[in-house]
């Protein structure tokens, strides 16, 4: 069958770079907000301090932010296979202060520790997986409650703040001299296009897209579904390693917030809700973004009472905007 | 010779099913069903809906396991675990629901499960399309962009992906369900070319259709389902005995008579000027327009070429988008159509019952009752408060006038066959006294029993008066079912056909002569 | 780890040295204001309302009017959002932190670099625990103690008390609870017939309370940790009138029940202490004085104001026209007073006339 007159007319042929642009408009979006966040933050910061942002704000914007971008990125796996995880902010919470009560300063205690923290918080993914995938239970329900439960836990671990991350550790993730964390960074980003490039990550983003057509292809989708929360509940433990090691102490309630910012942080990099779609990157864009509203509102001088207020304004246009322009450009093709 | 070849001459069938059984809930979708297609042959399998193909074909193609019975692969008894030990074993199953992932890409789809890697195991997504064309391009296919996602495709052009997918991957044993339901003709044509060149190499094709004549064209036996069971295998049957032995009912014709049309009958639709999208008219190129009037009683066939805006059409009439350009005027009134409740109170009132009646006409998850009342609740409702000794009857009485076959008005909507579904859809828009129905392909995928009721429906409503805007991907229909024939090409009218010239080949002549000139 | 330490001695020890007299060339220039930023962790109660509002009405009256510069954030009691506000803070080069944290450990390590670049960090209230930061605090302990001695001197040591206790999980309710426990443990004679939660909130406080008084008996006295008014309205509707003896916080509504005149038709004998919002005063006033570098580095505890039920004042330290939930301790009283201020502070953040005094322990 060859082309006919109809095809050419409706020019399906695309160049490959206007397919890439289409597929990832999104992801392409987020990136585009975010620089004109750092691009904004910029402008004003230095003409109130009359000076660039130098090494100590970019250094500790990074730093600050390294916990919900890894948690972001665990919930984004989520995601995709057209899930929830709202358990974030317990196993943050958890891992954060186990971390704070584990951790001492020499290096064998740190490596091991670090490993059985990573452990626990995939055992408590493993458990949000188990429900979901064997149970068959919403994920949205399966994780309110779990978020509970490791709330929960995380008290009987740290009854009260406190604990204490030795500084070499905190020196390792988020070195405060330096934004060394990028690395961590990067480091999870080549991950992530290698876990896109194996049979798993193919199979998360085919059950995301229609499960049951994923199933009449062979994709295992109890086991995917397992893997990806597990995935995910290792991620909100590095999450957690993160966080701790920038208080450099522990609390057993500070993680509660990266439920939701991480669904923020996704919705503005662009992952859709319904599945199948969406990029790591992106995540770790929005969660940059979610900070960079911050800093920004910080330099805007606006009364402190309707800084919530306007964090929501900044957020809600974010999502709009991205929402119009990604219809614009789909129906422009 | 070849083992395959073997077992085809000492008599063993490729693929074999014995005394299946498989129930859903309380439903016995096979009974003791048996089935055998041999190496090198195609086996068409027919039936009503709910006749048990489908449930046969997703045992054999391993998606899920029967309760009892044996499958059998060249004589050895075997159980597959899943879909993929199904493909191990060398069978390729085209399942009725299309599996292709929408936002992955044609090629990711295509090259599903068997994608190209690196030394170190790592997918290599850069190759995929390359890959995927190649894989195309040997299948002849070259109007589909191996790098468009599975969601921005056609539907058709869904389908072939899917039938190459298939076929790509070399199977021994091919199964088909409905593979033609959305393709138009000559992409019919390059499917039955390709099961002829597999039927050569020593494939055994089963494939299951509604359309007799395909069936005719390219099967070398024919099965027969009724009731979840076999009722038949026949090398030769005439279509009114395998629909007899289908329904287990007598059909005296195969199409009904036309209502005559009356002389005096008044315009009720009339349409001046619009211009389809996708076609040059719409892209400016030169000023074709689209005119027309539909009388009362009239049925008016609407042909041609798929990509000629006919779907574009038929949503326009019922504002859902609107026709860009183009005067309507109901009753002889001229008024402007910008949303679908616009085309249900305009004048006469305006239906569509669209072919893909589960995206685009009814609630799939509700009951029979609340899709058929949903456009009138305001009517039968009294102070906001629906009135639901009157919401039953009506329903009722239209499930009975139309024979929906449900158990009662409170059954889901989704657990109905596909023409009863369709029924309910017509029988929606009785209820809102719409005067002018627009028919967009209602037949697709309708087996032939359920099919004879909707041509013997449409019928009763050209009789009483309504006006009828017709489509279908089957020529016969068109031919048959219509007062009159316009044939599109290029967005205007290229041919009007009315008996006795109007004949599907005529149809079919006129949609094709300018479109091979060009 | 040991340069560390020997940097907080050193710095205690410099700090010590440095007791009176601004010295001529060190701290503020003729006429540059003090930097001095509020970030505050949440705003989601009357008490952080009132607090943030004695701040501003502070930052409209002498010294601090003319000397120093403020301005205030709030953080949705989200961690990594109040380290973020900080790290602008920090770049914005301001000379002092006051914080009331999200977290007693969520924000030491950020805090710990604003120390490190000569910042000066003033916690309060939910104070943290890293070392480079000065607390200014009242003693939970104690808290708790004094109301629990006093409900022992009202009942001889002998009879039934119930505590309604606070936020579980929290420093706070822990010390609270502990002090109290140690007096009964003083006191075999009081039966403690129940504990439960009030969550420092009236409403709560009432509901469980409601739940919890028909299985109890006769109730002698009454140790809250908050929502005081709350737990006596639950009495009053179980008609477990009179209101027995009752040691609580400094609600407006519990205050208006310990005046002669009584409220809702009941009198109670009662002592009533507040972690006062005023120890955001407290805090700026300690941060314009280390770095006028007229006072030492060091942390403060400062005394509850109080207030029992023959010392209340009609307009002082109870307003019957002000609400139930209105924290009554905006103001301290008494000669001793650490300091004073007029009740439109508190809840407009309207500077009062004159100027401000706030008197910090001597030094």
């Amino acid at each position: 069958m060859p082309r006919d007159s109809a095809d050419e007319a409706a020019g399906r042929w695309r160049s490959p770079a206007s397919h890439a642009f289409g597929q990832h408009i999104g992801l392409i979006l987020a990136l585009a907000i975010l620089l004109l966040a750092i691009v904004i933050f910029s402008v004003m910061f230095t003409i109130q301090q009359q000076r660039l942002p130098g090494n100590f704000e970019v250094t500790s914007t990074v730093n600050n932010t390294m916990p919900l971008a890894i948690a972001a990125i665990g919930q984004t796996i989520v995601v995709l296979t057209r899930g929830i995880d709202l358990s974030v902010g317990g196993m943050v919470d958890l891992t954060n202060a186990l971390a704070a009560i584990l951790l001492r300063p020499n290096l064998g205690n740190q490596l091991a520790v670090s490993a059985i923290i990573i452990v626990v918080g995939a055992a408590g993914g493993l458990i949000n997986g188990l429900l979901v995938g064997l149970g068959r239970l919403q994920p949205i329900v399966v994780t309110l409650a779990t978020l509970s439960i490791y709330q929960g836990l995380a008290i009987r671990v740290l009854p009260q703040p406190g604990g204490a991350v030795p500084p070499g550790y905190t020196g390792f993730l988020v070195n405060p001299n330096a934004p060394t964390a990028l690395v961590f960074l990067l480091i999870a980003i080549v991950l992530w296009l290698g876990l896109r490039r194996t049979r798993l990550g193919v199979d998360i983003f085919a059950i995301g897209a229609d499960e049951q057509a994923a199933i009449a292809l062979g994709v295992r989708a109890v086991r995917t579904k397992i893997i990806a929360y597990t995935l995910a509940g290792a991620l909100y433990a590095v999450a957690g390693l993160f966080l701790a090691a920038t208080a450099t102490a522990g609390d057993a309630t500070t993680g509660d917030s990266y439920t939701l910012t991480s669904i923020v942080a996704i919705v503005l990099g662009g992952v859709s809700f319904f599945g199948g779609r969406g990029s790591a990157i992106g995540a770790i864009a929005g969660a940059f973004i979610i900070t960079m509203i911050v800093n920004i509102l910080f330099f805007a001088k606006i009364n402190p009472l309707y800084q919530a207020f306007y964090e929501g304004l900044f957020l809600v246009i974010a999502v709009v905007l991205g929402a119009l322009i990604g219809r614009l450009v789909r129906a422009r093709r | 010779m070849s083992e395959r070849a073997a077992a085809a001459a000492t008599g063993v069938a490729a693929v074999a099913a014995q005394t299946l059984n498989k129930a859903f809930g309380g439903v016995q979708a096979l009974r003791a069903a048996s089935f055998a297609a041999n190496a090198g042959e195609v086996h068409a399998l027919v039936g009503e809906n709910g006749a048990g193909k489908s449930t046969l074909i997703k045992i054999l193609g391993g998606r899920f396991p029967p309760d009892s019975g044996t499958i059998l692969l060249d004589g050895e008894p075997v159980r597959f675990s899943g879909p993929a030990d199904a493909t191990r074993r060398g069978i390729g199953t085209v399942f009725q629901e299309l599996t292709l992932l929408p936002w992955l890409t044609v090629a990711e789809n295509l090259l599903f499960g068997r994608e190209p890697r690196t030394a170190a195991g790592l997918i290599r997504r850069a190759s995929l399309p390359q890959d995927a064309e190649a894989l195309l391009d040997d299948l002849g296919i070259s109007h589909i962009d191996p790098r468009a996602l599975a969601a921005e495709i056609s539907l058709s052009e869904r389908q072939i992906v899917e039938i190459a997918r298939v076929i790509t991957k070399k199977p021994r044993i091919l199964l088909l369900d409905e593979p033609t339901s959305s393709l138009v003709e000559r992409e019919v044509a390059w499917l039955f070319e390709r099961i002829r060149e597999l039927r050569a190499l020593g494939t055994a094709i089963v494939f299951t259709s509604h359309r007799w004549n395909e069936i005719t064209s390219i099967a070398d036996r024919i099965t027969i389902y009724r009731n979840g069971s076999e009722a038949g295998t026949f090398t030769e049957i005439e279509e009114g005995e395998a629909i007899t032995l289908m329904t287990g009912r007598r059909v005296d014709a195969l199409y009904p008579k036309l209502p005559p049309l009356l002389a005096g009958a008044k315009d009720m639709l009339a349409l001046e000027g619009a211009a389809l999208p996708g076609t040059a008219a719409a892209n400016g190129q030169h000023a074709a327009e689209l005119s027309f009037h539909l009388r009362a009683g009239e049925i008016l066939g609407i042909g041609g070429l798929a990509g000629q805006g006919h779907r574009e059409l038929f949503l326009g009439l019922f504002g859902a988008p609107p026709l860009a350009r183009g005067k309507i005027a109901v009753g002889g009134k001229h008024l402007r159509i910008h949303r679908p409740s616009d085309a249900i109170n305009a004048g006469l009132g305006i239906a569509l019952v669209p072919e893909d009646r589960k995206t685009e006409g009814l609630l799939l998850p509700l009951s029979v009752r609340y899709n058929l009342t949903l456009p009138i609740l305001r009517r039968i409702s009294r102070a906001g408060v629906i009135r639901t000794p009157i919401e039953a009857r009506m329903s009722r009485d239209i499930i009975a006038a139309l024979g929906v076959r449900t158990p009662s008005a409170a059954q889901r909507v989704g657990a109905l066959s596909g023409g009863n579904q369709q029924k309910v859809l017509v029988g929606r828009w009785l209820l809102a006294e719409s005067r002018i129905l627009l028919l967009y392909d209602v037949t697709r995928g309708v087996d032939v029993a359920t099919r004879h009721e909707i041509y013997d429906l449409i019928m009763r409503l050209a009789g009483e008066g309504r006006a009828i805007l017709f489509y279908s991907s089957d020529t016969e229909e068109l031919a048959h079912l219509c007062h009159r024939v316009l044939v599109l090409r290029d967005g205007r009218v290229a041919a009007e056909l009315v008996p006795p010239a109007l004949t599907a080949e005529a149809v079919v002549s006129a949609s094709m002569r300018q479109a091979r000139a060009a | 780890m040991e340069s560390k330490f020997a940097r907080r001695t050193l710095l205690t020890a410099t700090g010590a040295g440095l007791i009176t007299a601004t010295l001529p060339g060190t701290g503020r220039a003729a006429g540059k204001k003090w930097k001095i930023v509020l970030s505050n962790s949440y705003i989601g109660n009357k008490w952080r309302i009132e607090m943030e509002n004695l701040f501003k009405a502070g930052l409209q009256m002498e010294p601090y009017k003319s000397q120093v510069d403020g301005k205030w954030f709030n953080s949705g009691n989200n961690v990594s959002q109040e380290n973020q506000q900080i790290t602008g803070m920090i770049g914005e080069r301001v000379d002092a932190i006051l914080v009331d944290a999200a977290s007693p450990t969520g924000e030491n390590g950020i805090l710990a670099q604003a120390n490190s670049r000569g910042i000066l960090v003033v916690s309060y209230d939910n104070v943290v625990t890293a070392p480079s930061a000065i607390k200014v605090n009242t003693d939970q302990f104690e808290f708790g103690k004094k109301l629990a001695t006093f409900l022992a001197e009202k009942l001889k040591g002998q009879g039934n008390v119930i505590m309604v206790t606070g936020v579980a999980g929290t420093y706070v309710d822990q010390q609270r609870n502990a002090g109290a426990d140690s007096v009964w443990k003083a006191n075999p004679g009081i039966k403690v017939v129940n504990r439960y939660t009030g969550m420092w909130d009236s409403s709560t406080a009432e509901r469980n309370t409601a739940a919890i008084l028909p299985s109890l008996p006769k109730i002698d006295g009454i140790w809250c940790q908050g929502g005081t008014d709350g737990a006596l309205k639950a009495f009053i509707a179980a008609k477990r009138t009179p209101l027995p003896p009752t040691a609580g916080e400094a609600e407006n509504g519990f205050r208006k029940f310990m005046t002669p005149a009584g409220y809702m038709g009941q009198h109670v004998d009662g002592l009533s202490i507040g972690q006062p919002p005023y120890l955001v005063l407290v805090s700026l006033e300690l941060a314009r004085r280390i770095l006028e570098k007229s006072y030492p580095r060091k942390d403060i505890t400062i005394p509850f104001p109080f207030v029992t039920s023959e010392t209340v004042k009609v307009g002082e330290t109870v307003f019957p026209d002000l609400p139930d939930s209105f924290f009554a301790d905006f103001t301290d009283s008494g000669p001793n007073a650490t300091v004073q201020v007029c009740v439109d502070a508190a809840l407009n953040g309207t500077p009062c006339s004159g100027s401000l005094d706030v008197r910090l322990p001597t030094a």
